[in-house]
């Protein structure tokens, strides 16, 4: 990209204004739509004058407005928050004492208790953008760019307070770059699945390739994709050409028979990220659609996405049982280091550290949490994952597990301390912890909590359960909320008197 | 065929609620997730031979165990 990656939004508006940006369930916007939007809220933002430095909370769901809001704050010279409609009051307080946002805008009705911080009502925007003054003043002088931060997403973190990973516009270009290179081969103006609420930043890759691109986003929001029903019957509905998803959403999509390439003939590439692709749902899909092209990718959320990429050819699913994650962006250097951070041998396993442009800056507002994980390596920004690999004489990258106690549930992010320090605040808890239950394809398919229960007068477990649900639905985001709870007398412990997690982890998955 | 369908039903769902209270919201207890719902399709599929298409999977025909058993039983 040569230019600003917003300016390239809009120069593309400004040629093509009446071509469809998005699609929301058969309601479309139009690229022109987008920079009236934006640009009538980055009027607005401007005129604030708000502390340049301060990002700005978005709140909403999956909607156009979302994206415009996104826009327009970035227009603002503003990095924002994706904050989902359905995070849960304490994560709300927590990202605002940590990102110390200039101020809110409110896309959906925040929660009552939050009204009291400094917002733009739903009215309001819709005011902006419908009676909004477009002044010939938004140029690019005040669109966010080079290494200032353009979006900033909380990620679980160890206990309870989330980081927020800052991503700046030159990461973010390297990302969109690579997605549009000869790695992906993509079509460059098509229509692309948007699935992925946008907290999570398996959203960025649908979102800015897209949008850059001049192409569609099709939107399947979540209480759609809930419904299978629902679901079955847009999906053919949307002609989408690019797939964008988690490899757990395309298991449910293949239990539909005629999900193939009769059905959705327009489909011609499929990108994972977020978790683990299994050979058995890489090998179901490459039957179905036998011409389309399939990749793995991986990355962590402090790297912008995803930084490696394989395509899962027929030659890949015959030569590899457990699925590669293969070979870093061109801009980009893997190297697998041991404990004291030096680079093991060729063919030995080693944590993954990635190093290069596309590489956060670090946590926001955490010094010493951004110290532990970033590092420099040949003069490129780095950041060490806690995860294990191991590069084969192929030269694919495998994924070799987690160093801590952090797993991916249906491609997201949990830390395990972080649910059992929820867990520890629940006043109907005397001590637990939680482990993950993997399936035959090494993918967590449950959270265990186990748990010693303070006295209580509940007649039945279940009641008991719920009682804490409850509790936990105020504290905690609902992906984190385990599907299993057992009842102890006591915890297992180490010679240290710690929790002994890893035994009851031996034990639920023998 | 009752019984079977409650057994994988409170096997999914780790809990014999299911088993005491047929009319418990499922889904709205926090009982069962899309994953969980896939897992327990493919389970009628393998234990009981009962194939549902699921997308003729509506949610609140699904969403307690008496309506289940009801389904079920309808698609014998």
């Amino acid at each position: 990209m040569e230019q600003n990656l917003i300016a390239t939004i809009d120069n593309f508006a400004v040629k093509h204004p009446d071509k469809i940006a998005y699609n929301y369930l058969g309601t479309t916007n139009t690229y022109s739509d987008l920079k009236k939007y934006s640009d009538a809220l980055a009027d607005y933002l401007l005129k604030l004058d708000l502390p340049k430095d301060q990002p700005i909370v978005v709140f909403g769901g999956q909607t156009f407005e979302m994206i415009a809001t996104f826009l327009g704050v970035v227009k603002s010279g503003h990095a924002y928050i994706p904050v989902d409609t359905n995070s849960s009051l304490a994560r709300l307080e927590s990202i605002n004492e940590i990102g110390q946002p200039a101020m809110y805008i409110q896309v959906e009705e925040l929660p009552a208790e939050m009204k009291q911080v400094k917002n733009i009502t739903q009215a309001q925007l819709n005011d902006i953008f419908t009676h909004g003054s477009f002044t010939e003043d938004i140029d690019e002088t005040t669109f966010v760019n080079g290494n200032n931060t353009f979006y900033i997403i909380f990620t679980s973190g160890t206990t309870g307070k989330p980081k927020g990973v800052q991503i700046s516009h030159d990461n973010l270009v390297s990302y969109v770059d690579w997605m549009h290179s000869d790695d992906f081969d993509i079509k460059s103006d098509g229509i692309c699945l948007s699935q992925a609420p946008y907290s999570f930043d398996l959203s960025v890759m649908d979102l800015y390739p897209t949008l850059t691109a001049g192409g569609q986003l099709a939107v399947l929001p979540k209480e759609t994709t809930e419904n299978f029903k629902q679901l079955f019957e847009v999906l053919p509905k949307l002609h989408i050409n690019e797939w964008v998803s988690t490899p757990s959403f395309m298991d449910i999509c293949l239990l539909q028979p005629t999900f193939d390439e009769t059905h959705m003939p327009e489909l011609s590439h499929f990108v994972f990220c977020g978790e683990e692709l299994t050979h058995a749902t890489a090998a179901n899909l490459k039957q179905r659609f036998p011409h389309a092209r399939i990749f793995n990718t991986y990355g962590p959320t402090e790297t912008t996405v995803a930084v490696t990429q394989v395509e899962i050819t027929d030659e890949i699913l015959e030569k590899y049982q457990r699925l590669p994650i293969g070979k870093p962006k061109a801009d980009t250097r893997i190297v697998l280091v041991d404990e004291d951070t030096h680079e093991v041998g060729e063919l030995d396993e080693g944590e993954i550290v990635i190093a290069g442009p596309s590489v956060s800056k670090g946590y926001i507002n955490n010094p010493e949490k951004t110290a532990n994980a970033f590092l420099e390596v040949e003069g490129m920004n780095a950041y060490k994952t806690g995860d294990l690999g191991q590069f084969d004489e192929n030269g694919q990258l495998l994924y070799k597990g987690r160093l801590d106690f952090q797993v991916k549930l249906h491609g997201f992010r949990i830390e395990l301390e972080d649910v059992d320090h929820h867990l520890g605040q629940v006043s109907l808890i005397s001590q637990a912890t939680t482990v993950p239950k993997y399936d035959k394809n090494h993918k967590v398919s449950q959270l265990i909590a186990y748990i010693v229960p303070e006295e209580n007068d509940f007649d039945d477990e279940f009641k008991l359960t719920q009682a804490i649900k409850e509790e936990l639905q105020e504290i905690m985001m609902s992906y984190m909320m385990p599907q299993r709870f057992v009842y102890v007398d006591s915890l297992p412990l180490t010679p240290n008197g710690k929790i002994d997690r890893k035994s009851l982890m031996k034990e639920v998955n023998e | 065929m009752k019984d079977q369908v409650l057994d994988i039903l409170a096997d999914v769902t780790g809990s014999d609620e299911v088993k005491k209270d047929l009319d418990v919201n499922i889904f709205q207890t926090g009982l069962l997730d899309s994953m969980g719902t896939v897992q327990f399709l493919l389970e009628l599929q393998n234990q009981l031979g009962i194939d549902v298409p699921v997308s003729e999977f509506d949610r609140s025909e699904w969403e307690t165990p008496n309506k289940i058993i009801a389904k079920v039983e309808s698609m014998k």
